[in-house]
């Protein structure tokens, strides 16, 4: 036993200077490439402009363009540094969200010239397909790289495993399984309680559009914002409920001026190819999200209607792409609260 | 749970350290409690599957040897349909959908996860009842031991899948605490560490951009993404074997041995004594001897072999792909037999003949393993039609970084040192030096060149 107890200590004593010497060489030689790896540069990107900007906008893709008709190509972020007096820089990267947001936010020094973060509130981000998305292994990935700790114990984590690293299969079933199970807040005489039942009545033609159309691309449409946004947020199990509540308490620890950015959905479309049904959803969860962050001392722009269904880029699918019209008007609202 | 994770290197010393505090008559909960969480990290539900395996081979052993005749045949049956059922309805039915489409146009998919590792524990679970019927295997009263047997952590998910008459021996034998076994098992865990991410988690990236689109690639990349395949699926598979079985000694218990240096077989035939040893010993014993082995005409003895190796294919997975795997590996190995008795013992002796041997096998092997990876036959043919498309036009290179490189150095120097031996037993044989200097090197592999993104064991969809 007293052999063991010695050579354990021998064993643990090398494995600390083993991690020590090793966090020195991945650090200067590795670490970068491991950055680009799982793209995570704005770990980089933060470290600058956090000491040359006054307000920083943390987004997903909402914040640019990917539209061929626009003749603007600023950013809602740039737009809104036009239109200031302000240095506005953003943090952005596709598909990112609260978790990241998070992570980053924490390595904003004490020192830095930026006093007022603008975070982008996706209300969609809340639902089950996105929380489970096949991205979310990368994303995952790229949010240890984000954490604050010596970078070999980032590798070690991200070799360890110690990440949501779910098949794409098990995702597919527990979206499915949210799906199937979780009940939707609607009115007691609507039919379908569930998104699946809803789904499956969309589909099948057995739920009529409101404007009487049945055509395939259409009913693919609708289907797709049923599976989007038939959710009620659940505010005890929700990953990103928690996230951004730490978000509200990392900005409060750092002295900073937290802005919400509640993003436009296009709920026009939603209204008129699923129905009254969905709006009321969509609009129940919009509420909540911007009383319980006003409440805890957030300032949250609302956006959520702002944005007309024509001037969103994607108009076959559901996302948060704005042309420049919309961001422009998305711009201004942002920068009311800013003044 | 994943060997190569956080949550199982927090797990395994927990586990170890209750398990020799305990006493021996309890540590039968011990280790079905653990072996419950470590499966149920996967994936809740499906431990229900396991559990029901267990009840209904744990009922069917005491049957088949308290009944005679055609009820001892009914019970061994019964176990058999319950098991195979099981594979076949989780594992191959949506192939059989697919392949009766287009006579049975109502049969719709099921939408459904493939339990991990499900063909391991079907397969060792059925060995224990065919061992009971025939007479070479007491049934276990114990059902709390019969329940390791199956459901066993360290090998659970990927074998080596172990007989009765060893695991559960190993199970109800006393084991003191040794701490040649810890130093053994942690060696072990060590180096199938090393293997599972320095090498084939830093080779599997290279092969997945290769075969998500392999026409892009000169046929000289081609080439390449065959061999680190090869060593991929070895390291992968080898990786896992080598902590289980580290992991097992840790506890005192001692698993088979899975490989034994494969890639340096000189012929087909030792390919299979060295690649899976317990898959290929099981369906030796379960299916090619009871279909009369090679004790029936050569016709006969033809098919029997082709069809053992087909259906070996067919356990790794539901796809025509492994059906032409396994098959081509039978018929070189016939092909091999035929050639064999022309050659004359000098020569099958001879060095450079074995050597010569040894370069053709892996050659083909790896051609072969192509079948085995893609995820179709038109994949399959795509890729091996790569390796001999000479072209002028601009195409993508497969490019092995540094660290790979030196990887794959090391693990060849290591693999050339412990030929002969294993692991641990060859550490065992060296001075304080060159063990601590063997540690140290692998902990430094691991901890800047393990491959970061890290992808799950290739077995456990099996």
């Amino acid at each position: 036993m007293k052999k063991l107890f010695y050579k354990l200590c021998a064993a643990l004593v090398i494995g600390a200077i083993s991690i020590y010497i090793s966090n020195i060489i991945y650090t200067k030689y590795f670490y970068k490439n491991d950055l680009e790896l799982f793209d995570a540069k704005m770990l980089l990107k933060l470290d600058s402009l956090q000491f040359n900007s006054d307000v920083l906008y943390f987004a997903e893709s909402s914040n640019g363009t990917t539209a061929y008709s626009d003749t603007c190509l600023l950013s809602i972020s740039q737009m809104m540094d036009t239109l200031s007096p302000l240095k506005i820089n953003a943090i952005e990267h596709g598909a990112i969200h609260a978790k990241t947001y998070l992570n980053l936010i924490k390595h904003i020094n004490s020192n830095a010239l930026v006093k007022t973060l603008v975070v982008t509130l996706n209300a969609r981000s809340f639902g089950s397909p996105w929380i489970n998305s096949k991205l979310e292994t990368n994303l995952s990935q790229a949010n240890i790289i984000y954490e604050s700790m010596p970078p070999i114990f980032k590798r070690i984590k991200l070799s360890f495993n110690a990440f949501d690293n779910k098949s794409v299969q098990m995702r597919d079933y527990i979206n499915e399984q949210n799906w199937s199970k979780n009940k939707i807040n609607v009115p007691e005489e609507f039919p379908y309680k569930t998104v699946r039942q809803w789904d499956n009545a969309m589909a099948n033609g057995t739920y009529l559009l409101p404007n009487g159309d049945w055509d395939i691309p259409k009913i693919s449409l609708a289907c797709s914002y049923i599976k989007t946004y038939a959710f009620s947020i659940d505010t005890l199990n929700n990953p990103r409920i928690k996230d951004f509540d730490e978000i509200v308490n990392v900005a409060k620890q750092k002295n900073l001026k937290l802005i919400f950015h509640l993003l436009a959905e296009n709920v026009q479309y939603a209204d008129s190819l699923v129905g009254k049904e969905l709006h009321h959803i969509m609009y129940e969860n919009k509420q909540l999200l911007i009383d319980r962050y006003t409440r805890k001392g957030a300032i949250v722009v609302n956006s959520f209607e702002l944005v007309n269904g024509k001037d969103f880029i994607d108009q076959n699918w559901t996302t948060e792409h704005y042309n420049q019209n919309g961001r422009w008007i998305l711009a201004k609202n942002v920068l009311k609260q800013i003044k | 749970m994943l060997f190569n994770s956080l949550h199982f290197l927090v797990f395994f010393p927990i586990v170890t350290l209750l398990y020799y505090l305990l006493k021996h008559k309890y540590r039968w909960i011990l280790l079905f409690i653990a072996s419950t969480y470590f499966y149920s990290a996967f994936f809740l539900p499906y431990i229900l599957i396991l559990y029901f395996i267990i009840i209904i081979d744990y009922i069917c052993g005491i049957l088949i040897e308290n009944t005679k005749n055609k009820a001892k045949l009914f019970w061994l049956l019964f176990s058999i349909i319950s098991n195979i059922g099981l594979l076949v309805y989780f594992k191959y039915y949506n192939f059989f959908v697919d392949v009766l489409v287009n006579y049975l146009p109502n049969i719709k998919h099921l939408d459904i996860i493939l339990p991990i590792g499900l063909s391991f524990h079907t397969f060792q679970s059925l060995s224990y009842t065919i061992e009971v019927y025939k007479g070479n295997q007491k049934a276990e009263k114990h059902i709390g031991y019969f329940a390791n047997y199956v459901l066993f952590f360290p090998q659970m998910v990927a074998g080596p899948i172990e007989r009765y008459d060893s695991l559960g021996k190993e199970l109800r034998s006393k084991h003191v605490f040794k701490f040649k076994n810890i130093s053994k098992g942690l060696r072990l865990i060590l180096y199938g560490l090393f293997v599972k991410m320095c090498i084939a988690d830093n080779l599997a990236p290279l092969v997945n951009e290769f075969y998500s689109n392999p026409t892009q690639y000169y046929s000289s990349s081609a080439w390449l993404a065959l061999v680190a395949f090869s060593i991929q699926i070895y390291a992968d598979f080898y990786g896992y074997s080598t902590i289980a079985v580290g992991a097992a000694r840790l506890l005192g218990i001692n698993l088979m041995d899975n490989f034994k240096q494969p890639y340096f077989a000189t012929s087909f035939y030792q390919f299979w004594q060295r690649w899976h040893i317990s898959l290929t010993t099981w369906f030796r014993n379960y299916v090619f001897f009871p279909i009369g082995g090679s004790y029936v005409n050569a016709f006969r003895w033809i098919t029997n072999v082709l069809l053992v190796f087909s259906l070996s294919g067919f356990w790794h997975g539901a796809n025509y792909t492994f059906i032409i795997w396994g098959f081509l590996h039978g018929l070189f190995y016939l092909i091999e037999k035929g050639f064999s008795n022309l050659i004359p013992v000098t020569l099958a002796k001879n060095k450079i003949f074995l050597t010569f041997g040894a370069i053709a096998t892996f050659i083909l092997v790896t051609f072969i393993w192509v079948f085995f990876r893609a995820e179709n036959l038109v994949k399959a043919i795509l890729v091996l039609k790569q390796c001999f498309t000479y072209t002028f036009d601009a195409k993508k290179e497969l490019i092995f970084n540094y660290q790979t490189i030196a990887m794959l150095v090391v693990l060849i120097l290591l693999e050339i040192s412990i030929y002969k031996s294993r692991f641990d037993k060859f550490l065992q044989n060296q001075n304080i030096t060159i063990r601590w200097s063997v540690y140290i090197l692998l902990a430094f592999c691991l901890l800047l060149f393990s491959g970061i993104q890290s992808y799950q064991f290739i077995y456990f969809q099996f």
